[in-house]
């Protein structure tokens, strides 16, 4: 009898996935044969019903199909120290605290099974899933338990588990939206009640007998309206006083304070002739609040480029005392301890070489792809990855002066010196506010000639009129549509507010390394010695750099594919590599050997003269040549270069036919840059620039009164990409730049840079549209209201009207790509 | 008609105690894991209690 429903019987008796053929993973559970797809799936199974919680196969609903389990998370033992924990746990002392993210739960039966499992464990209190956001809540004591061993134990029934800070990863700024949405929800609420009074008066309730109740039930609902969703006004406009600043909150509060006061005084009074506007102003806060919200919604959170860049730099670093091996913190390193950097480990200090070979992945600090050999006496960075070897390094700088912190420091300084965006609307906004203040003065003075009350009635009626509503729409409801639909073309738009700007960018600059070029070695050229097929050469390097772990042999691997070699079939015998000269193996009987000119030599081959003269031609064009020889003949030579995106020559076409200036910036040397520039039909180059050069030549650009956008991708464009007027990062970056950039282009198409100037452009005529709309209304509804002809209906009317105009005609920003394709 | 003296503020009340629970069922995080709570009820834990 099958007491456990395995989701489908001829699958794995975990997860439920077919079993490729030939593969044999079986188990014996309680009597019963299983079969497994995987090893994960079978230990975790092992696990599950050593644990003797197998009713988890019971509990899991038809029809699910769970996935094998994922890798379990690596060097989880940091998580042990004080140090490392104080970042995630809310409180000290032994009992702690902690929130885990965590991989692998499909169902409500995975949820079971955690909280069953960690609960037995000892010192373990509290074991809460989050279901809808994979995330266990812990509460442990520390002195009876390690993190490391609960994660451990975590990994062991199929689930790969990280702490994390729930404060930091949900933001400052995603609080406040929520508070503006609970402010939102509240005008809300008070509007649709009010509107109910309000149709009673205008209905006839205002002469009869229930005229002032009504009038004192609109007092209550929009005094705590005004204070508490309103507030937000308040605070911006005296905010924008205090700095000599008419802010577009000015005109608002200016409107809702005297639409209150004038409602208010009415109330009081109990008045038998004018009218209330309580209504108006519930609503005005209630739409404005709707603008607002948008507009957070797109807003940048410009602190996690920082965080990220600290996540970058190792917690520990294994230090070696007295010929032991030690794991302890990053911040009890010192300077001229020695520490020892495993392979596959990023290095934790900068320091100087003493001991062993490797070679070191440095992208995030130069940009270069290509990792750099590093032997004794050579420099390392903190941050940078060491690739294949182990090295024992004298710390010469730790934590605030290593590179890293130095580029964290940039980065900073970049985003407290940057100027604030200037928006269109804003600049109109003190005219409209001095004009609007005239009118309504010039009002009064012209009526009450006539009667003071009359008077006092048009001067409120132009204030509230006037109240810039549809103004105030106007940006936030634009780039709201215009990012939603950039997003579906793979435009992602991250600050909202750049959209205006990056239709007015007079100046390009661009990363050289993975964002012009592929950011990847590849063959582009081979020459070959007469009677000699380029195949075979191809097939034998490929044969024997299949054991090779350096670049180069990616790229030859990665040509030989591309012509559909049949490399595999080959018998490689004797395969040697010597560091930064070259490999050699004995290939179906054949010596071949590939390298540079000097490992050949060294061999005893003479190099073929006529090659010889191609291959300088070749690394005058700042390719690097790759020797080979046959036999002991030396019969080709291999050029590779970082190849060009297939659209960056389109893109740099219509970005010169726009006549829009461009600079290329590599940190790369100076001859590979000219020969990529060259390539490109020639521009600007400035080469071999440190990552803050590169802010310093943007910073250059627009003291020159340019305005720039930097498209960049590596670690080291983060400052240059917050410097510039907008930033571009490509979506294949690093965490990094993508957090530093304004917009993110996603499956890396560079030509996604031409439609977000398009969506640019488009965004900025449908602003200007709406502001034109706005002031079509006041020139229709500011006479009237001049004239004393407007009363709360006719407000009440016009208002949400004009609104839904703007509304409309944004929405419009849609139909923009209908031409292009997805 | 008089009764509207009481039914209307009533009511406005009444809705100003929902929008307050809301915003406190909000706050508590009773809207952040609808799925997990749901199915848990259905969890039997009992099995070495029944006879």
């Amino acid at each position: 009898m099958n007491q456990y429903s395995s989701p489908c019987s001829s699958g794995c008796f975990h997860c439920g996935l077919p079993i490729a053929a030939g593969v044999n993973y079986l188990a014996s559970l309680e009597g019963a044969e299983r079969n497994f797809c995987c090893l994960g799936c079978q230990s975790v199974c092992a696990a599950i019903f050593e644990a003797g919680l197998q009713s988890y196969y019971q509990r899991t609903p038809e029809g699910v199909l769970l996935a094998p389990p994922p890798e379990p998370p690596k060097d989880i033992e940091i998580y042990d120290f004080d140090e490392v924990q104080q970042e995630f746990i809310t409180c000290s002392g032994d009992l702690r605290d902690i929130h885990l993210l965590v991989e692998g739960v499909h169902c409500a039966a995975c949820v079971w099974l955690i909280e069953r499992r960690l609960q037995r464990e000892p010192g373990v209190q509290l074991a809460n899933v989050n279901l809808a956001a994979k995330r266990i809540h812990l509460r442990w004591d520390s002195s009876r338990n390690k993190l490391s061993n609960l994660i451990r134990v975590l990994a062991r029934i199929g689930y790969s588990a990280v702490p994390y800070d729930p404060e930091n990863a949900e933001g400052v700024i995603q609080k406040a939206n929520r508070s503006m949405l609970f402010r939102l929800f509240f005008a809300g609420f008070a509007m649709m009640n009010l509107i109910w009074i309000s149709i009673a008066l205008y209905s006839g309730a205002n002469k009869g007998e229930f005229r002032e109740f009504f009038h004192w039930m609109g007092f209550a609902l929009a005094t705590p309206t005004l204070l508490y969703a309103g507030y937000p006004f308040y605070r911006g406009a005296v905010g924008g006083l205090r700095v000599w600043q008419l802010t577009m909150d000015l005109p608002i509060a200016i409107g809702l304070s005297v639409t209150y006061a004038y409602s208010t005084y009415i109330t009081v009074t109990a008045n038998k002739v004018g009218e209330v506007y309580f209504d108006t102003v519930t609503n005005l806060i209630f739409v404005i609040l709707i603008g607002r919200y948008l507009e957070g919604m797109f807003r940048h959170q410009a602190l996690s480029a920082t965080n990220r860049l600290m996540e970058l730099q190792p917690r520990v670093a294994t230090v070696i005392n007295e010929g032991k091996e030690q794991i302890i913190p990053i911040r009890g390193v010192k300077l001229g301890d020695h520490v020892l950097i495993k392979p596959g480990y990023k290095v934790p200090v900068d320091g100087i070489v003493l001991e062993g070979h490797s070679t070191v992945d440095e992208s995030m600090l130069s940009g270069e792809s290509v990792p750099v050999n590093k032997s004794s006496g050579a420099k390392v960075f903190s941050g940078t990855v060491n690739a294949n070897g182990a090295l024992l390094v004298e710390v010469s700088s730790t934590l605030q002066n290593t590179t890293l912190a130095k580029i964290i420091r940039l980065v900073e300084e970049a985003q407290s010196s940057k100027a604030p965006i200037q928006r269109l609307a804003d600049t109109i906004v003190p005219w409209f506010v001095l004009v609007t203040l005239m009118c309504a003065t010039l009002t009064f003075l012209i009526w009450n000639t006539e009667s003071f009350e009359i008077a006092l009635m048009a001067a409120t009626s132009v204030l509230i009129i006037t109240c810039p509503c549809a103004l105030g729409m106007a940006t936030p409801m634009s780039i709201a549509v215009a990012s939603g639909l950039g997003a579906k073309h793979g435009i992602l738009v991250k600050n909202g507010l750049v959209l205006e700007t990056l239709s007015k960018v007079t100046h390009f600059v661009f990363d050289k390394t993975g964002t012009l070029t592929e950011g990847k070695m590849s063959v582009a050229k081979m020459h070959t010695a007469q009677n000699i097929a380029g195949k075979d050469v191809l097939c034998s390097a490929a044969a024997v750099e299949r054991y090779s772990e350096h670049g180069t042999a990616k790229a030859i691997i990665a040509e030989a594919e591309a012509h559909h070699l049949n490399y595999r079939d080959t018998i490689v015998l004797g395969f040697h590599a010597t560091a930064g000269l070259g490999v050699q193996a004995n290939v179906n009987g054949e010596t071949v050997l590939l390298g540079s000119a000097e490992w050949l030599i060294r061999n005893g081959i003479t190099l073929n003269a006529g090659l010889q003269a191609q291959a300088h031609e070749l690394e005058a064009q700042a390719m690097s040549c790759v020797y080979c020889a046959l036999g002991n003949v030396h019969v080709a030579v291999l050029a590779l270069a970082d190849k060009l995106r297939d659209d960056a020559q389109q893109l740099v076409n219509e970005l010169r036919a726009a006549s829009i200036g461009m600079t290329l910036l590599s940190g790369d040397r100076k001859a590979v840059a000219e020969a990529i520039a060259q390539q490109l039909g020639g521009m600007e180059v400035i080469a071999e620039v440190l990552p803050q050069d590169k802010d310093r030549v943007i910073q250059r650009l627009q003291q020159d009164g340019k305005v720039v956008a930097m498209v960049g991708d590596g670690v080291n464009d983060a400052p240059a990409l917050i410097r510039a007027d907008v930033g571009i990062a490509l979506g294949s970056g690093t965490d990094v730049s993508v957090e530093s950039a304004d917009i993110v282009l996603m499956h890396n198409g560079l030509d996604k840079v031409r439609l977000a100037t398009l969506l640019s452009r488009r965004t900025l005529l449908t602003i200007k549209q709406n502001i034109g709309l706005s002031f079509v209304y006041n020139a229709i509804m500011v006479p009237l209201a001049m004239m004393a002809k407007v009363n709360p209906l006719v407000a009440a009317i016009t208002m949400p009207i004009s609104s839904l105009v703007v509304i409309g005609n944004a929405a419009r920003i849609r139909n923009l790509f209908k031409n292009e394709k997805s | 008609m008089n009764v509207i003296y009481t039914l209307i503020p009533g009511m406005t009340f009444l809705g100003l105690v929902f929008f307050a629970i809301m915003i406190w069922a909000v706050k508590k995080g009773q809207y952040e894991d609808m799925e997990g709570n749901a199915s848990r009820i259905l969890q039997d834990d009992d099995e070495d209690m029944m006879p």
